[in-house]
């Protein structure tokens, strides 16, 4: 049965109407968080020192320096070069006998300046060995698939960049550029065992940002960022949220945990998120405050590699560029993250060149999921291996009046 | 080893009894229409003219936009694009002239046509005077039916054959007599080929 577009049209008018209510209550909250920003140093010197003894129930952003604080783009070196990967992949499908999955990385080396070059690269793996599919300590074990399987190709697209920076020759500055953010939080957003954490975080995706960190010499320079489009978080935000906090310090589940949403004091910034904020303080090119990001799994494992983020206002919209430590305090190699990222996104009309092309070296198309599976049903059939597919498989394949 | 690739310049990615199509190793590196190319080896060395070239998108579905607007040289644009190099293609397509068969150059169709990823190679000056010996290869080219005017690629040919012969003006004037015997009455088609063949 196809969508009733009738009755959905209906309710997207009703949400229409519904938003433009809200907009007036919107710009309240805004000029709140607006507000919030201009403080004296004093002012902020308190909050940082409320923030350290506050329990919140939402993660806040540390600022290294006077949050409202900007930063003109700094000049682009006369050479560079960038480095990116993406992947995608064909996850284990259940209703299919021959278990195996596919990660396809996408892999980019753009060199600018006096002798440009490229290099563009699509690497599939297919993992189908017993020790692939699942990830185990002693008896116990967790199939590599959904979720873990996500965490484990953004160990591989890092794996990937770390290779590549590795192969590159020193004497060109070197940005290692991911897309999306450098904190695995879906290894938090599940219950996952200490020894998955430990395989795939520790001597995994950690491991690989240790490598380009080394790769750091007095003559060489890789520094490493990742680009979040149309960021949707809210870690400034929610600091400022403890100006408004009538409580010291603030305990968020003592205080007003029987408070309903919208009627905590903090609430006048509900909505607002940093990206908002700090639409209406940059302007082109220029970059935010440096902040630290807190969470829990950063606290534990994270080290050196604890990832501080900035904001940037590019020609299309405000981004968000995660550091790990390394590298955000490194002057030089922070200078080179902002001037290299924005120069990238000019490029790309908007969004990083390298980045774009290392996902369409990625990607793999509903096309080509069917031609894979149709190879593998072939090839097994070839060696007179069963793959007799499963009949909701069947049935989804083959529709009937 | 070096030496036998130096002609090497791109790879036959579509095929046919007629012609072919390959694929530039080089962007813009084509062979000028009505250029002699061969493609296969030994016995089943097959002869051909460019009739058309192209450069395109590699993906078919993402078209090239304007960039330079702003840039003070084409070579700008792809100094600040490192990456266009890799995503666009030069392409050329070869009208079946010949083949080598048993030792002599056949002016006729091959009995089967080229392999896909078979090496596409101009010709040298010596292999184009061999090549064009006689007139053989015209009735092909006269009759063809191709996306482009085909007395268009046969003065184009002629050119090019004429460039590798020993005498160019003799093969020139032998070139307009066979012209002449295969287009009786055509004098109009006749006389746009000689235009464009004159030294």
């Amino acid at each position: 049965m196809s969508l009733n577009l009738d009755k959905t049209a209906l309710q997207i008018q009703s949400m229409v109407s519904d938003l433009k209510g809200r907009d007036l209550e919107h710009q309240k909250h805004l000029e709140a968080g607006l507000n919030g920003m201009k403080r004296t140093p004093a002012e902020y010197q308190h909050l940082l020192d409320k923030a350290e003894r506050s329990q919140t129930t939402f993660l806040l952003a540390h600022p290294e320096e006077i949050p409202d604080a900007t930063h003109p783009p700094p000049a682009l070196p006369q050479s560079y070069r960038i480095l990116a990967t993406d992947g995608s992949q064909i996850d284990v499908d259940r209703h299919q006998l021959s278990r195996c999955y596919l990660i396809n990385i996408g892999r980019v080396r753009l060199e600018y300046g006096q002798s440009p070059s490229a290099a563009l690269e699509s690497l599939p793996a297919l993992y189908a060995r017993p020790e692939d599919m699942v990830i185990s300590c002693g008896s116990k074990e967790v199939a590599v698939e959904g979720t873990l399987l996500g965490i484990k190709r953004s160990v591989e697209e890092t794996r990937h960049l770390a290779e590549m920076a590795d192969a590159a020759s020193p004497n060109l500055p070197t940005l290692a550029l991911a897309d999306g953010t450098l904190i695995l939080w879906s290894l938090l957003s599940k219950e996952f065992p200490e020894y998955v954490v430990e395989d795939l975080l520790v001597n995994g995706y950690l491991k690989y940002l240790g490598k380009i960190q080394n790769l750091n010499t007095k003559d060489r320079q890789v520094a490493l960022a990742s680009y979040i489009s149309y960021p949707g978080s809210t870690d400034v935000v929610n600091t400022l949220r403890l100006l408004y906090c009538p409580y010291e310090p603030a305990d968020c589940t003592s205080q007003c945990d029987q408070l309903p949403n919208g009627k905590r004091p903090c609430d006048i910034l509900s909505g607002v998120t940093d990206s908002m904020l700090f639409e209406r303080i940059l302007k082109p090119g220029e970059r935010s405050a440096l902040f630290a990001s807190s969470s829990s799994i950063l606290e534990k494992y994270y080290g050196e590699h604890r990832v501080y983020f900035y904001y940037l206002k590019t020609s299309e919209e405000i981004a968000r560029v995660e550091l790990p430590g390394w590298t955000a305090r490194s002057e030089e190699l922070l200078s080179l993250s902002h001037s290299l990222i924005l120069e990238q996104c000019r490029l790309g009309h908007g969004y990083p060149v390298s980045l774009s092309e290392a996902h369409e070296q990625a990607v793999v198309s509903g096309q080509d999921r069917r031609i894979f599976n149709q190879l593998v049903e072939e090839m097994l059939t070839a060696s007179k291996i069963n793959p007799s597919s499963s009949a909701k498989s069947l049935s989804k394949k083959t529709r009937w009046v | 080893m070096d030496n036998l690739n130096t002609n090497r310049i791109g790879e036959v990615i579509d095929t046919s009894t007629t012609d072919f199509t390959a694929q530039s190793y080089q962007l813009y590196n084509t062979p000028a229409l009505g250029a002699l190319v061969k493609t296969g080896e030994g016995e089943n060395t097959i002869y051909a003219a460019v009739y058309h070239a192209t450069t395109s998108s590699i993906e078919p579905g993402r078209k090239p936009i304007a960039r330079g607007q702003d840039a003070a040289s084409e070579e700008d644009i792809y100094a600040q694009s490192p990456q266009l190099s890799k995503l666009l293609r030069s392409e050329f397509s070869c009208l079946i002239l010949g083949y080598r068969g048993q030792g002599q150059i056949c002016h006729w169709l091959p009995p089967r046509p080229a392999h896909i990823h078979s090496f596409t190679e101009t010709c040298t000056p010596e292999e184009t005077a061999e090549f064009s010996r006689s007139f053989g290869f015209l009735n092909i080219l006269i009759n063809s039916e191709l996306p482009v005017p085909a007395d268009e690629v046969t003065a184009a040919c002629l050119r090019q054959l004429a460039a590798a012969a020993p005498d160019k003006q003799s093969f020139l004037v032998k070139a307009g007599k066979e012209l002449a015997r295969i287009l009786p009455g055509q004098y109009q088609r006749l006389k746009v080929i000689l235009e464009r063949i004159q030294l």
